[in-house]
Formats: C-alpha cells, sequence, structure tokens
C-alpha cells in the first residue's frame, strides 16, 4: 500500500464542495471547463499547484509513466512535475484553470465515480492502475477527456527528462541546454 | 520594427497606431501581405497575438518549444477531443514548425474552384506570378538525394516495392544541417519560414510589427473597416494594454480558427463565417525496425505518396501517405495507454518510424466563438465515406510500413494499441473502424472557414479575398480555401496572399 500524503487527509466538507463542484463540472461535457474562473490561479504564487494537488500529480504521473523497469529514473527523482508545473504557469488560463480540479477529481474518483471507499493517493499501484483504467475506458466523455489531458501532462513532464532518454534510445537534442 | 509587447523587460501600455494597412496575424499568408504591401510602400502595421521568438529561442526541447510555438501549447482540441489541430502561434506563426513540404495547388483544384465557386479569376496563369514570387521569396528547392533521410528512404522503397506512386518534393531549406528538429523550429536559421524570410522583409521596408498584441474586434463605418482593437499580452495571458489601430485596409491572416473567430465577434462575414471547416485529418501508424535507425535525425519529410489520391479524377477525396518521426514527448502522447503497456512501445523508441494518412476530406465542422478568447469552439465530425477512405488509408500505411521493412506495425486504437506482426494481419483492420475517438486524429491544416465564392450566403469573400459585406477587409489565410486543398497548403496560402497584396496596391491607390 503507497504511503498516504499527510495533505491529503479526507474531510467530510472538502468532499462535499468537491463533489458540488464535479457535479456542476459535468454538465460542461469538455475539458475546456471554460465557465471556470480563469483568474482562480492568480493568487496561487510561484508555484501552479498547490502541495496537495501536487502530491496527486506525482502519484498520478508515477503511474502513468510506470516502466516496470529499475533503472528507470523515479518520478520523484527528476524534475518532470517541475516541468509540467512551469507549463501550466505559462499557458493562458482558460486552458490551465480546470486542470487542479481535474487533479482533485483523480483523488477522489475511486469514490465519487467507482464507489470504492479510499482515495487515489492511498491505493496500492495495481488498484490505481485500475482507477486510471476506469478513467481512460470511461463511458463520460468528460472523464476520458480529463484522463487524457492528464495523462498527456505526465508523459510531458516525464519524457522532457534528459535523465529517461537513454531508456528509450533517444540521442538527445544537438544543442547543449541554456541556464 | 518588431516588439514584442508581452516582453517581461518591457514595460506595459497602450499601443495606438494608425497605417494604411493592419494585417492581424504573422503567419504563412499575414506575413507574406505584410511584406508585400510595405515594399510597396503602404504604412503597414502588424499585430500578431504570439510572442516574437527567433531561432536563438528554439533549443530543440519539446517542453520549451511545444508551449512556445503551439497554440494551447500543441493540445488545441477539436469539441469532444477526438481531434488534435496543431496550429502555430508565434512571430511567423505554423510556417515556423510546419515541415516544408513545399507543393502549388494541384490544377484540378483550381478547376474545382472555378468550376464549382464561380472564382473565375483564379486560373492558373494569373496565379502563376504569385507561385513564382512565393517559391523565390520563401527559397523553395529540389531536395536533393543527400538529404532523404533514413525513414524517408525505408518508405520509399517500401512504396516502389509495392509498385505505388510517390515523390520525393520541393522544399523551402537552405543550408540545411539536417538536424532534424524543424517541428520544434529551426535553431540554424536554414527552414525558410516567413519567420527568417517574409517578415524580415516587411521589417527593412518599414512595417512595426508587435506580437503580444490580441486583436478582439474589428470595426467599421459605412460598410467600411475602420479600426482593430484589442489587447497587449503578457506571456501568462495578463493584459497590459489596449491595442488600437485605425487602418483603410485590414488583411486578416490569423488562421482557420482564430480568422474566423474574430469576424464573428465582430458582427462581420455574413452567414458563411466559421462554416464549411476542412482539416485534412490524419492517422498516424508507428512501424518497428530490427535496427535502432533513429528516425528523428535529418530531413523528417521528403517523400510523398500520391498514389491514393487522384484529382484529376475525383478533386474531392483521396489520401496521401507522409513519413513522420516524433520526438520522445511527441511520440509518447500518439501511443496508447499508460504504464507498462505504454512503455512496451516507447522502449523500441530508436527503432520507431511513422506513416500517416492524410485525408483530403469532404467532410466539414465548423468554428464558432466560445466564451473565451483562447478557446474558440471547433466542432467536426467524418461522413461515412471519409471514415471509410481514412480507414483505407490505415491500411496502406500498414502494408507500406511492412515493405520498408517493419517487423511490427501500431495501430493506436484508444482502447488498446493493435499490433500487427505480418502484411497477413492486416485484415483484422477490418473489424475496428478508423474514426473519431477510436483512434488519435491529429490536424495541421485547418482550412475553409473563411472561404472564398460568389455568394455572400454561402462564402465570406470574394476572389481577391475582400469581405462581401465589408470593403476594405481582407482575409489572407487558409481559412479562404473554397474546398479542401488536397495537398500540403504552404505555397497555395502564401500564393493568395501575395495575390491578394497586389490587388490592393493596385485598387488602395
Amino acid at each position: 500500500m503507497a504511503p498516504s500524503h499527510p495533505r491529503l487527509r479526507a474531510t467530510r466538507r472538502g468532499f462535499l464542495q468537491l463533489a458540488g463542484t464535479s457535479a456542476a463540472l459535468s454538465g460542461l461535457g469538455q475539458l475546456g471547463f471554460a465557465s471556470l474562473a480563469p483568474a482562480a490561479r492568480a493568487a496561487a504564487g510561484p508555484s501552479f499547484f498547490d502541495p496537495v494537488e501536487t502530491e496527486i500529480l506525482t502519484q498520478v504521473m508515477e503511474r502513468i509513466v510506470d516502466t516496470g523497469v529499475p533503472e528507470a529514473p523515479r518520478v520523484r527523482d527528476t524534475g518532470a512535475v517541475a516541468c509540467v508545473d512551469l507549463l501550466c504557469r505559462s499557458l493562458d488560463p482558460a486552458h490551465s484553470a480546470p486542470l487542479p480540479l481535474a487533479l482533485r477529481l483523480f483523488e477522489w474518483g475511486p469514490i465519487f465515480f467507482d464507489l470504492r471507499f479510499t482515495r487515489f493517493t492511498r491505493m496500492g499501484d495495481a488498484e490505481k492502475d485500475a482507477s486510471l483504467y476506469a478513467w481512460m475506458n470511461s463511458r463520460l466523455e468528460l472523464r476520458r477527456l480529463a484522463f487524457r489531458g492528464v495523462r498527456n501532462l505526465c508523459l510531458l513532464g516525464y519524457y522532457s527528462q534528459e535523465e529517461t532518454w537513454p531508456l528509450i534510445g533517444y540521442r538527445g537534442p544537438l544543442l547543449p541546454r541554456r541556464r | 520594427m518588431i516588439v514584442d509587447l508581452g516582453d517581461p523587460a518591457r514595460a506595459g501600455g497602450d499601443l495606438v497606431e494608425s497605417a494604411d494597412v493592419c494585417v492581424i496575424g504573422s503567419g504563412g499568408g499575414g506575413a507574406v501581405a505584410a511584406a508585400e504591401l510595405a515594399e510597396g510602400g503602404r504604412s503597414v502595421v502588424v499585430l500578431e497575438q504570439g510572442p516574437y521568438w527567433t531561432g536563438a529561442d528554439m533549443t530543440q526541447r519539446e517542453d520549451e518549444m511545444l508551449p512556445r510555438l503551439f497554440e494551447e501549447a500543441g493540445m488545441r482540441q477539436t469539441r469532444g477531443g477526438a481531434i488534435t489541430i496543431l496550429q502555430g502561434r508565434s512571430v511567423g506563426g505554423s510556417s515556423v514548425h510546419n515541415l516544408c513540404y513545399a507543393f502549388r495547388t494541384p490544377p484540378a483544384i483550381l478547376r474545382l474552384w472555378r468550376e464549382e465557386h464561380g472564382l473565375v479569376e483564379l486560373s492558373d496563369a494569373s496565379l502563376e506570378p504569385s507561385f513564382a514570387r512565393v517559391e523565390a521569396g520563401l527559397g523553395v528547392v529540389a531536395i536533393r538525394e543527400d538529404e532523404v533521410n533514413e525513414l524517408n528512404r525505408r518508405i520509399r522503397a517500401g512504396t516502389r516495392a509495392l509498385g505505388y506512386s510517390g515523390l520525393v518534393t520541393r522544399h523551402n531549406r537552405r543550408g540545411c544541417v539536417q538536424a532534424g528538429y524543424c517541428l520544434l523550429g529551426c535553431s540554424y536559421g536554414a527552414k525558410q519560414s516567413v519567420l527568417v524570410t517574409y517578415v524580415p522583409r516587411a521589417d527593412a521596408a518599414g512595417a512595426r510589427i508587435y506580437a503580444g498584441a490580441r486583436c478582439e474586434r474589428i470595426e467599421r463605418e459605412a460598410g467600411r473597416v475602420k479600426r482593430v482593437i484589442g489587447h497587449a499580452l503578457g506571456r501568462d495571458g495578463e493584459v497590459r494594454g489596449r491595442v488600437a489601430v485605425d487602418a483603410r485596409v485590414v488583411v486578416l491572416a490569423a488562421g482557420a480558427v482564430a480568422s474566423p473567430d474574430l469576424l464573428q465577434r465582430s458582427g462581420i462575414g455574413g452567414p458563411a463565417v466559421g462554416r464549411h471547416l476542412h482539416l485534412h485529418p490524419s492517422v498516424l501508424l508507428a512501424g518497428f525496425w530490427d535496427d535502432a535507425f533513429h528516425a528523428y535525425r535529418g530531413i523528417p519529410q521528403s517523400w510523398y505518396v500520391d498514389e491514393f489520391i487522384d484529382l484529376e479524377r475525383d478533386p474531392h477525396s483521396g489520401v496521401v501517405l507522409m513519413p513522420v518521426s516524433g520526438f520522445p514527448v511527441l511520440t509518447a502522447v500518439n501511443l496508447p495507454g499508460f504504464g507498462r503497456e505504454h512503455f512496451a512501445l516507447m522502449r523500441d523508441y530508436a527503432r520507431m518510424g511513422g506513416l500517416l494518412a492524410l485525408l483530403h476530406d469532404r467532410s466539414e465542422g465548423s468554428v464558432r466563438s466560445g466564451d473565451s478568447l483562447a478557446r474558440p469552439e471547433i466542432r467536426y465530425a467524418l461522413d461515412e465515406a471519409d471514415r471509410r477512405q481514412l480507414g483505407d488509408g490505415v491500411r496502406h500505411c500498414a502494408e507500406v510500413l511492412f515493405a520498408s521493412g517493419a517487423r511490427r506495425v501500431v495501430v493506436p486504437y484508444t482502447d488498446g494499441p493493435l499490433v500487427l506482426h505480418s502484411p497477413r494481419e492486416i485484415r483484422a483492420l477490418d473489424a475496428r473502424p478508423v474514426r473519431e475517438g477510436t483512434v488519435p486524429l491529429a490536424s495541421t491544416h485547418p482550412q475553409s472557414t473563411c472561404r472564398m465564392g460568389v455568394d455572400p450566403l454561402t462564402s465570406v469573400t470574394n476572389a481577391w479575398g475582400e469581405c462581401h459585406d465589408t470593403a476594405g477587409l481582407f482575409v489572407a489565410d487558409m481559412s479562404v480555401f473554397p474546398t479542401s486543398l488536397g495537398a500540403p497548403p504552404q505555397i497555395t496560402t502564401a500564393a493568395l496572399a501575395d495575390r491578394s497584396a497586389r490587388h490592393i496596391l493596385a485598387r488602395f491607390g
């Protein structure tokens, strides 16, 4: 069983807030979620995701890019999550605003959609994979779109890290990275 | 003068300008028009929503270049997410990231536009001077044999082994070092995009070019265009000031998504604006060879399979096949699934090469203004004939990949990849339809949303690109194509913009 992050304790109030928000969300029918206030992240400080969202993203990414290869760089040992955070900060708010909520839905998805009484970050690897498959193959277009968006961000974050390139035989850019 | 209003090192503030001509968008149409008009002696202001990057900013790294060069960091999608649309968002537009195929408009398509859309002015002879000028301006030359990279050589060998028709194309590169990073912008100044050709020409001729300037409305007075208004934007989208440009002529060249969006927001264009969207949708198959040959090195696309399109016989449909390779991120997001199943494909990245089937689509979609300026609503669905045709294209891709020496071919069905191990297994595709949602579809050629024509009820502009309902407002991008082009659009876009600019010079003395 994966250890639970201390910032991810369930509260009844938090769950109800999330359930209400996601119910409204489901009516939008598109990952755009454009009715969410684009300025919602304006006061978020230097990081786009807060620590709770960062932990959810990290654990989702760990499953999305699981290689089964011992020598593969661990997500937490790379800048993959920071890369996604930086990307989200650079996007127009109309595109990035839905992502924090999408991550929290991944966290609560097992309870909310699958009636399994545990949260994503408290699950073992096999359970997490099952939860992600449920998102990927959901009959709800919204869930499939959210999965694809988060999956692609995870893949971007991981496979843009130079440490991962030897694993796949990519020789890398011809120009050195500018610092 | 090129000024990036979004540059963090620059103070914000209002931009109030007046000019003979305001050009909206600096891509393959806008930059051509701007240069021609400025060199023709007109005062020109160019407004580009995206930032100004130069070759020095092209780092060959996906995490940096995708958000810099592409709308929505390369994640723009049709409603429902079935089709990813790649469009440029910087000075130079999509010409900065395109792969440099340089085809003139097929004669059969020009004939179609004349005969079925009433555009009698679009004769081969009348367009010849524009083709010649833009090919010279973009440095179009034949691709040399030593510039055909390993992936394209293999696909060519497979195509020929099957007796299919194909050709080594022309391109707009000079002094190419064959690094292979064209899709992420050229670091070497070799790709002759408008960023290094027409934009500098416009600049040298006195055009005032502003990056980070988002246009939000075109105003008119007594049926004539009058003013463009919008806002200066920072890198993260924050408003840094107001933009207002008074002009006698406006050339709208923001692309086939943003151009109809802006016209709709301005109440201009009539009932056809935003309709008739064509996408040239494509499906990408991955082939896996025994050896690690690093398909991403060298010029990405030089071979072009035209066996399955015959525009003289049927100008409305067909499929072309194009070799394609990706860098790790683009490859990863195009492969299906996640976790170990996904990595089982990624681990053979160095042995992988792609071939895509690109559809000359008859299906039509639409662009409508969304509730955010940054997110227009794009709807598109393939009709049954196009689905069948794209499915045939996928079969041909698999066939050519095997004939090219691939040992495995992966069709990226979203509910689980179909892995083929021999040509005999291609028949398995009969049971797996190719349509929106079953495989990832992509488009780099949205077009036709402000199409040319003679009827204001079914078209937006006349044969010169001027809007039927607004004198002095011209459209000069892929949105004016009356139908799907059925060929890579770079030269057609530039030639029609050149032609419109010449018309403006003659008419607005």
